[in-house]
């Protein structure tokens, strides 16, 4: 069984966030609600200021703490590896989304960051809190693909709807592969500078491994002891520390 | 507004997009897309069947042109990805690409043909739009536009275009329109508040009046002014696609050196970043100039040399011209001897606070890595000295033999096209070619002594000349694909003349132009039409691309170009022959395909069909090359067949002497007007020189205002997504924050999240208050899109309109608005 | 046996009584009104959000479930540990200590997305590894127990075998069910500012001071700010155990306090630091501490501890100097944004919207409704007869 992981190489990724929009509308989030989010930081001062940025997917960790804190098991982590939320479990605690160290996790009822609420442009019944109307066809509460209920948190899923019908023993999930390309996260489908690389970590002859061996991957917040799965090369793999800015609100 | 212009019901909209998805997309095979659940309740009254369809089609919200792969199921529209054998998309897109879903879904569309029942227009005023049928809107314009004729009163109707997006695209159907129907005024694009600057600037060096092509690829150091390369210069998605590689895979790693006037994602992640000055990136160039000879870096194979081969070029010294030998390049020792000796790196660190040791690093980098390129866009020619700049900054290409190199930078070709199925030439009556209109100057004083001689659109003019009818007054005016009132500088004066025009409005969405509109006719968006689209100068090698419906129109829409051959075909006299031989947008692509015969693309393509089912055609190499200082033309196996110097004078270098001109002959022929307009030296007006910008407004903070990646041509500030990642290196995920240095907003008194208050001669505009080291202190940034008031839902009312702001300059030699050339003084609100 | 010294002033009593449950009422009215904005609005009515979770109601639900675990052991002093003196005051303790409880459930309940839906996956999916998981189970037996407790006594049956072990049994859950809730936040070590296996002491501690100062405000309030008005029994545990037992155990929470606050003031560790600073600036925590802790710490030190009015104002400070310090707590953990970049870049500001506010309301007038009808109904004031 393969345990799909993610690469990242900052030293291609240019910030441009098509990976977080492509990620919106494959798995139709609303606005600000980014499953795959890039923050940038801004350090030091002029003329020789620093700005970096840094591409942030759920990190679908070897020992998620989200996993652990879960009082019902809605959180599970699949055969392949990949951290996924049953929402048919999900009790809405959001226990989860006060143990992630990545802060990946989102609530479904949230005030809306921008106004008017697409939710009420586009409101959904039954089982959909909203219904845009290019909603994709894919919808699969058990594993948290679509578009949510109300009452539950929701995560990247490594777009679970598409890797999950890879041919089984693929080492890599690339673009490149045109057999492939319908099974390949959203986020690295259309990474334009290609800093994004899918696949199987545990197999030592795909492009992830030798890309973590190659180029030192490294993985965020280890302290924690969450073992993620998705790796960063490239010289500023380290997000800043929190401070303030100077000039406080 | 109206509530039918604005409401769709849930109803109406079911039933709008529950059509079946158009009949040009393949079909996914049956193993990719399988074991999707059904579909849930909501979506059980749509039309079923479950096939996910895949249709080529182009992507509508940049110039870039990329090919994309629209998803289509069920009769929706949900995804949109890169076509993986588009050479420009490559499978990949931009972060503005995969919106374009909801472009087609905006719920604030047209729906249909309106006109509108309130005389009196402003922006309080309801238009009262009702609707009416397309049969009705075509006969109310061309019943118009032919009493105008009838009084020889054409010339006073214009057609106003933006992004060279035409009917099926620029030159095939839109400047018919005007030669047969008999305005200069149709059309007038949008470029001079695009990026003129730099074509002009090309023009009067190289002699081509064009963008450059760039071999990114293969060079080996870039030298970035002012396009910023990662957020906002085209084609963005290839550049990201070319930084992965150049900056990760390639051997040597290519280096970059970045200049703009803020830090920027750009800046950020190349080698080096410099922070200049607005509107001084020409002192920059001509000091790196300075450096490249003095040090003795030229291309000697493509310049030329001293003719004993002992460098001369020393500091404040001029040479004698008759001792250097120039190849391909023109009037090298009169631009050092009149410009060129004097510009130190020390003199330009005083105009543009570049220290003087990272300008000679930066000119030695650039000096000695090969092939290396020079790059320039808006920041740098936005200015009063705009054209110079481009100038001193191209001829750095010149200095290092980049023009048409391999890792250097070329010009684009055009595709194997069919002729259309009519030729305009066949249907010129007597008005057509003399009629009064002939004698007319354009409403925008391009080409004309009084106004622009020199420059090929003035757009940003058209409303202020209007209101001062000088030339005259338009009577009608048709926009396509631009919303002057909203984006030119000072905008208002647009918004005005706007009120004494009967206007016709074409945009799918209830923009600025079309609050202020007589009529509504709207287009379709790029998903549910027919278009062509050959690439803007991307690599060289001709490509030409096709926009394929997905979906048939959700409303009652029609794409520009067919209302466009609808209104023509009812002109009176031959051009509604015209027109009517024209047939429809559709049946112009397939006469185009026709030419694919004869040169069928790389990829296969040889006619319509094919065309459609790749979604482009495309034929490699680029014909020409550079090399050591010989050019050679490709002759079907590679680059072997040496060209003379008048081949290259026609081809390629297209000056008056068929070299790269330093002191340039085009400008020259217009002498007389540029001294006169710019009251330059004669001795150094037509060489690239130092002239301090213009600066306007009245303030002590440069105003810049630039594109952010989200920036999806003016419809991301009606995108909640968009919006929710409109700036993300200061967080402004609700609007365009304004970006302050600390010591600004201290001695101001501001603090982050402040309303503050932006004053220009032309008014002041509220803003949110950034405070960020990423701004220089004597600048202040705050990105064009937001302030609309219209657009729709989430557009109106969101954030600050800049160009209200921005005043109206622009470089007399291109015509180019001025759009970072405003300083501002900024308060507390 | 209990002997009356003096005649009970029954009229301040029921004036006391009837206010209560007016005012019960009038809370559940405007908790149902602010209710009906969560039905209409659902959660995005709240001011939570993925940048800062758990809010005012979590934090609310956190304060009356520490404080039903106190009142527990208050009365555990009579009934497990033997204090006679206690016996008095103890059926109005377990009483309390189900009412507060419900008030808890109440409020987490409202706040969470799918409450109903724990009925069943919790069983049945034994998600042993969450601090949650078994926070719930201990809680849900600490309930059954005590209500059972509740049951027995009320039945007059104070100290048969089994009610004894009832009694201890219930004591033993809420010790477990306090230190997993500790837990919740002790074991979040990407949380430094909650992360420690101290934090079950701390709840401990507060908890039982949470307890106290209910006792030494609602007991008081229920016989008319008079212990006069007492049993003798009653009135010498309101005059002099309590007020003793109060001083010593706020002291401790005084301590921990300060310490909790000079380690962070200290620590270089941001989300400690910045966050500390954040809060010892602010009015609200000056007045917990110096208002809501140290005034009643001189208090009961002085000789004027004895007496009811006293023994209500600093029962009443320090119920609120703890309510203000379990949202500092719940909030305090959450202020440092995770992971959101230039998104979120300086302390995340929040302030509890009408719709969590009003479910607090109705949460804590559903608790004076069920206080006020228990002291009519059920005989509160009820010891062993021996």
């Amino acid at each position: 069984m393969a345990r799909w992981g993610m690469v990242i190489d900052l030293a291609k990724c240019t910030g441009c966030q098509a990976c977080s929009t492509a990620c919106q509308m494959e798995n139709n989030r609303l606005p600000g609600e980014n499953y795959q989010d890039v923050l940038y930081y801004t350090e030091r001062a002029q003329p020789t200021p620093v700005l970096k940025w840094f591409p942030r997917p759920c990190m679908h960790c070897e020992e998620p703490s989200c996993m652990h804190v879960c009082p019902t098991k809605a959180t599970f982590k699949t055969e392949d590896g990949v951290v996924l939320v049953d929402w048919n479990k999900c009790i809405g605690c959001k226990y989860c989304m006060i143990a992630c160290p990545y802060g990946v996790r989102f609530y479904t009822d949230e005030k809306p960051t921008i106004e008017p609420n697409v939710k009420d442009v586009f409101p959904g019944t039954g089982d959909l809190s909203w219904n845009p109307p290019y909603k994709g066809p894919q919808q699969d509460n058990a594993h948290g693909v679509g578009i949510q209920p109300h009452g539950v948190v929701s995560k990247c899923t490594f777009c679970y709807h598409k890797i999950s019908k890879a041919p089984k023993g693929t080492p890599d999930l690339s673009n490149d592969n045109p057999a492939l390309r319908e099974f390949v996260p959203a986020c690295v489908r259309t990474c334009a500078p290609t800093a994004r690389y899918f696949g199987d970590i545990d197999n030592p002859n795909s492009e992830v491994s030798r890309l973590i061996s190659d180029r030192k991957g490294v993985r965020l917040l280890e302290h924690t002891g969450n073992k993620p799965q998705v790796y960063y090369l490239g010289e500023s793999g380290a997000v800043p520390g929190f401070s303030r800015p100077d000039n406080k609100s | 507004m109206d509530d039918h212009t604005t409401k769709v019901t849930r109803r109406r909209f079911l039933k709008a997009s529950g059509v079946a998805a158009g009949a040009t997309g393949t079909i996914l095979g049956a193993g990719q897309l399988t074991g999707l659940k059904p579909l849930s309740e909501a979506h059980a009254a749509e039309a079923g069947g479950g096939q996910t369809i895949v249709n080529k089609s182009i992507c509508g919200q940049c110039p870039a042109r990329c090919g994309i792969d629209i998803y289509t199921t069920n009769g929706r529209v949900h995804a949109i990805y890169g076509n993986n054998d588009h050479p420009i998309a490559n499978g990949k897109l931009c972060p503005k690409g995969h919106l374009g879903t909801y472009i087609l879904y905006d719920p604030d569309r047209f729906k249909g043909p309106m006109k509108r029942t309130n005389p009196n227009k402003g922006r309080n005023e309801d238009p009262k739009f009702v609707p009416i049928s397309w049969d009705e809107a075509f006969k109310t314009v061309a019943d118009r536009l032919n009493a105008l004729r009838d009084k020889g009163e054409s010339h006073k109707f214009g057609l106003f275009f933006g992004r060279g997006w035409g009917a099926s695209d620029v030159g095939v159907n839109i400047v018919p329109f005007g030669q047969l129907y008999g305005s200069p005024n149709a059309p007038i694009g949008h470029s001079s508040m695009c990026s003129d600057g730099s074509v002009l600037a090309k023009q009067c060096t190289d002699g081509n009046a064009s963008y450059n092509s760039y071999d990114y690829r293969n060079a080996n150091y870039l030298l970035i002014f002012g396009a910023n390369f990662l957020e906002a210069f085209r084609p963005y998605n290839n550049n990201m696609q070319v930084w992965g590689y150049i900056r990760r895979e390639k051997t040597p790693r290519t280096s970059v050196t970045y200049v703009d006037v803020h830090m920027n994602a750009t800046a950020a992640a190349a080698d080096r970043a410099l922070l200049v000055k607005p509107g001084t990136d020409g002192a920059l160039a001509l000091a790196i100039a300075h450096v490249i000879l003095t040090e003795g870096l030229w291309e000697r194979s493509f310049v030329g040399d001293f003719s004993d081969g002992v460098n001369r070029f020393k500091t404040g010294e001029s040479i004698d011209p008759s001792g250097f030998t120039e190849k391909w390049t023109h009037g090298l020792a009169q631009w050092w001897n009149t410009e060129l000796k004097d510009r130190t790196p020390k003199w330009a660190e005083g105009i543009t606070s570049i220290p003087a040791d990272l300008i000679v690093k930066t000119a030695r980098e650039f000096g000695t890595t090969r092939p290396a390129i020079a790059l320039f866009e808006r920041g740098a020619h936005n200015h009063s000295n705009g054209v110079l700049n481009g100038m001193a900054i191209h001829s750095l290409n010149a200095l290092v033999g980049s023009l048409f190199a391999e890792g250097g930078l070329a010009y684009q070709m055009g595709p194997a096209y069919g002729p259309a199925p009519a030729d305009p030439k066949d249907y010129m009556d007597d008005y057509a070619k003399n009629g009064p209109h002939k004698k007319m100057p354009r409403i925008d004083l391009q080409g004309h002594e009084d106004g622009y001689l020199m420059a090929k659109n003035m757009i940003q003019e058209v409303g202020t000349n209007h209101l001062a009818g000088k030339p005259y007054k338009l009577d009608t005016a048709m926009f396509y694909m631009t919303n002057p009132c909203f984006s030119t500088p000072k905008a208002k004066d647009w918004e005005e003349a706007l009120k004494s025009m009967y206007v016709i409005a074409t945009s799918p969405f209830p923009d600025e132009t079309s609050m202020m509109a007589d009529l509504i006719l709207p287009d379709t968006t790029y998903m549910e039409r027919w278009q062509d689209a050959p690439t803007y100068p991307f690599q060289g090698w001709p490509l030409a691309q096709i926009r394929t419906p997905a979906i048939k129109p959700l409303y009652d829409v029609k794409t520009f170009g067919d209302t466009l051959i609808g209104i023509g075909k009812l002109i009176n006299g031959p051009t509604g022959e015209y027109f009517k031989k024209i047939e429809s947008v559709e049946n112009i692509l397939r006469h185009l395909a026709k030419g694919f015969e004869a040169n069928p693309g790389d990829n296969g393509v040889k006619d319509f069909e094919t065309w459609k089912a790749k979604g482009c055609w495309y034929k490699k190499p680029y014909h020409w090359r550079q090399v050591r200082g010989e050019f050679f033309e490709w002759d079907g196996k590679g680059w072997n067949k040496p060209m003379t110097p008048d081949e290259v004078k026609a081809k390629l270098l297209k000056t008056a002497t068929g070299r790269f001109e330093f002191v340039s002959s085009y400008m020259a022929s217009k002498k007389d007007w540029v001294l006169k307009a710019t009251g330059r030296d004669a001795a150094k007006y037509n060489m690239p020189h130092w002239e301090p910008p213009k600066y306007t407004g009245g303030g002590d903070l440069h105003f810049i205002t630039p594109k952010t990646a989200m920036h999806a041509e003016g419809r991301s500030a009606n995108i909640p997504q968009a919006i929710a990642q409109f700036q993300p290196a200061v967080g402004g995920n609700k609007q365009a924050l304004a970006e302050l240095h600390p010591s600004v907003a201290k001695a101001k008194g501001i603090r982050n999240g402040d309303r503050i208050r932006i004053k220009s001669d032309l008014g002041e505009i509220l803003a949110i208050a950034k405070v960020t080291e990423l701004t220089r202190p004597d600048t202040l940034v705050l990105p064009f899109e937001h302030g609309h008031w219209a657009g729709g839902r989430w557009s109106k009312g969101r954030g600050s309109h800049v160009d209200e702001i921005t005043p109206q300059q622009s470089d007399r030699i291109s015509g180019m608005a001025n759009y970072y050339t405003g300083k501002v003084s900024v308060e507390k609100a | 046996m209990s002997i009356i010294t003096h005649a009970p002033d029954q009229a301040s009593i029921s004036r006391i009584s009837n206010l209560r449950l007016g005012v019960g009422i009038a809370g559940l009215i405007a908790g149902l009104a602010a209710g009906i904005g969560l039905l209409s609005g659902g959660h995005a009515t709240f001011n939570t959000s993925s940048l800062l979770t758990w809010g005012l109601p979590v934090s609310t639900y956190v304060f009356f479930v520490l404080t039903s675990t106190g009142l527990t052991f208050v009365a555990s002093l009579a009934m497990v540990f033997g204090m006679k003196d206690f016996y008095p005051i103890a059926k109005r303790c377990v009483w309390g200590a189900v009412v507060t409880l419900i008030i808890g459930f109440i409020s987490l309940g409202l706040e969470i997305g799918n409450p109903l839906r724990m009925l069943w996956v919790i069983p049945t999916n034994m998600a042993v590894s969450s601090p949650m998981w078994w926070m719930g189970l201990f809680y849900l037996t600490y309930a059954i127990l005590l209500v059972w407790k509740f049951h027995l006594i009320n039945q007059g049956d104070w100290d048969s075998s089994q009610s004894r072990i009832i009694g201890i049994a219930s004591f033993v859950a809420v010790i477990f069910a306090h230190a997993t809730l500790g837990s919740v936040f002790g074991m979040m070590s990407m949380r430094p500012f909650w992360y420690g296996p101290m934090v079950p002491v701390y709840f401990l501690i507060t908890a039982f001071l949470s307890g106290l100062a209910f006792i030494m405000l609602f007991i008081n309030l229920d016989y008319g700010v008079n212990h006069a008005n007492m049993s003798e029994g009653a009135a010498r545990a309101m005059s002099r155990q309590l007020p003793a037992i109060f001083g010593v155990v706020l002291g401790l929470v005084i301590v921990f306090t300060l310490a909790k606050t000079m380690t962070g003031l200290w620590s270089n560790v941001p989300e400690n630091k910045i966050v500390t600073q954040y809060i010892a600036s602010s009015a609200l925590f000056q007045f917990e501490l110096w208002i809501g802790m140290v005034l009643p710490f001189i208090m009961m030190l002085s000789s004027k501890r004895h007496e009811a009015t006293t023994q209500v104002v600093a029962g009443g400070l320090v119920i609120v100097a703890l309510f203000i310090g379990r949202y500092e707590y719940v909030v305090g953990g959450q202020l440092i944004p995770m992971f959101k970049g230039a998104w979120a870049d300086d302390l995340i500001a929040y302030a509890p919207s009408i719709t969590e506010i009003g479910i607090i309301i109705l949460a804590i007038s559903v608790g004076i409704l069920l206080y006020a009808l228990g002291d009519k109904k059920l005989n509160l004031s009820d010891s062993p007869r021996k």
